[in-house]
């Protein structure tokens, strides 16, 4: 669906990182930047709400060359750019594809919400990052990204002890809420754990190579079921998500 | 008003129009606090050009005949290259969609917004005066749109200054609406606005990209 007059293993990997702010998206492009850059051409593009902060950290961290990492403005509407009107970052994802033979295009979000996901006209799969520090329950609570995204990463495992957070327990909310879709806790200062994320990466990009990857729509919040009002879904208030 | 017109003055359209805000950011940061009067300098100058540049394109590609030269004109009466840089790549924005919904006339790649909506206006017939409101109503939107994320403020008094900007549209109409050729597009800068627009380009903190 991204571009239907190419097939999809003549271009790159497009792969979203999703997930609030500050639960190690960055860090995880890093990570994959650092680890996988001998093997595979890597372009990254990053939205930012404010400033180009992202774009400058994942080229100061000199994991790949400046060029190749370019930020979005999003106007202060960061899920709009990655959901309703994708055509500054498609456009910023081409232009890095045009100017460079990529195998992989990382697309940071700009990590407004728990709702926000990517649009499947934008990446072929996606990622979306909670952390432990975040609290045991967000991955009980679910949301699109949580339920459905590509693979769930619950990241910063080091902490949980300090946080008081059970990973096993957090990961088994997060495999039951999304049906068995992966589940993958992660921490940076953990190699074998950063194995498997890498794994799975390369994966992704070897299954989109030979044009077997149907990129799956986490879609908008499902409808759910409040004990006081009963099923309803989140179209009934339309208002509450516009800006 | 042709429904095509409607279309292209909606916000939703997805054409990368959220990440505009019509040069209000460092406007603001430079210490603008009169934004209806930024409105109106905007529809009397950068903003009339543009709604010529595109009435122009529009009756050129009715002629058959090329844009270089309104191309050229544009370019020449948009001394700021942080602006036609932003025109180009919300032309190139539009061109993406449009290409895919209406056959448009060719045109070289790149082109700045006006030209590609005149282009728009060619395939969907859409008369030269509906291009023109679309254009400045488009323009007080985002700038006013753009203020709601920058300032605290109510939205209803942003639409205020909307309404009460609109007469200018009909101003901006009856100036450009009749406007053929590259020659008669007036060079209206501000090079205010302009200055800013340079400034802009090369902060990293903002919100907006232009
Ligand atoms: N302890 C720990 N901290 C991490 C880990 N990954 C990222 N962080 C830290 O979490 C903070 C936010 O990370 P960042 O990647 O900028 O988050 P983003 O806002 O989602 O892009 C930074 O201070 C990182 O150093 C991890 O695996 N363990
Ligand atoms: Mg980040």
């Amino acid at each position: 669906m991204p571009d239907p007059t190419r097939a999809p293993s003549t271009r790159a990997l497009r792969l979203g990182i999703c997930g609030p702010v500050g639960t190690g998206k960055s860090s995880l492009i890093m990570t994959i930047c650092a680890s996988l850059a001998a093997e595979l051409e890597i372009g990254v593009v990053t939205n930012d709400i404010y400033t180009d902060e992202d774009a400058r950290m994942i080229r100061a961290a000199g994991v790949l060359p400046s060029a190749r990492v370019v930020a979005v403005e999003t106007g202060a509407c960061p899920h709009t750019a990655i959901r309703d009107d994708v055509t500054a970052n498609l456009m910023a994802v081409e232009d890095l594809e045009a100017a460079f033979a990529l195998d992989l295009v990382l697309v940071e979000s700009g990590g407004d919400n728990l709702t926000a996901t990517f649009s499947p006209a934008l990446v072929d799969t996606q990622i979306f990052v909670i952390d432990v520090a975040g609290g045991g329950d967000v991955a009980r609570k679910g949301g699109p990204g949580i339920e459905r995204a590509d693979l769930l990463v619950v990241n910063k495992t080091d902490l949980a002890p300090h946080v008081g957070v059970a990973v096993e327990e957090m990961c088994a909310d997060a495999t039951a809420a999304r049906e068995g879709r992966p589940v993958l806790a992660l921490s940076r200062h953990d190699p074998d754990l950063v194995a498997l994320l890498l794994d799975w990466v390369r994966g992704q990009v070897a299954s989109h190579a030979a044009g077997t990857l149907v990129p799956a729509d986490p879609g908008p919040m499902a409808p759910h079921f409040h004990a006081e009002t009963g099923w309803h879904s989140h179209d009934d208030h339309p208002l509450t998500h516009q800006h | 008003m042709h429904p095509v017109a409607l279309l292209l003055s909606d916000a939703r359209l997805p054409v990368a129009g959220h990440t505009q805000s019509g040069g209000l950011e460092p406007a603001l940061a430079a210490g603008l606090d009169d934004v209806p009067g930024y409105l109106a300098l905007r529809l009397a100058t950068v903003t009339r050009t543009e709604a010529a540049t595109a009435v122009v394109t529009l009756a050129h590609l009715q002629r058959g005949e090329g844009i270089d030269a309104v191309y050229d004109a544009w370019a020449a009466r948009t001394p700021s290259a942080a602006m036609r840089e932003t025109s180009r790549e919300l032309g190139r924005a539009l061109w993406r969609l449009a290409s895919r919904l209406w056959p448009l006339p060719p045109l070289p790649a790149w082109m700045p917004r006006p030209v590609v909506l005149g282009a728009v206006a060619v395939a969907c017939d859409l008369p030269a005066e509906d291009l023109v409101r679309v254009i400045g109503y488009d323009d007080l939107q985002t700038v006013a749109s753009a203020a709601l994320k920058l300032r605290p403020l109510d939205p209803a008094v942003a639409t205020g200054w909307v309404v009460a900007a609109l007469p200018l549209l009909d101003q901006l109409a009856s100036s450009v609406t009749g406007l053929a050729r590259p020659e008669e597009i007036p060079a209206t800068g501000a090079p205010w606005i302009e200055q800013l627009a340079e400034t802009h380009a090369a902060t990293s903190r903002r919100l907006f990209r232009a």
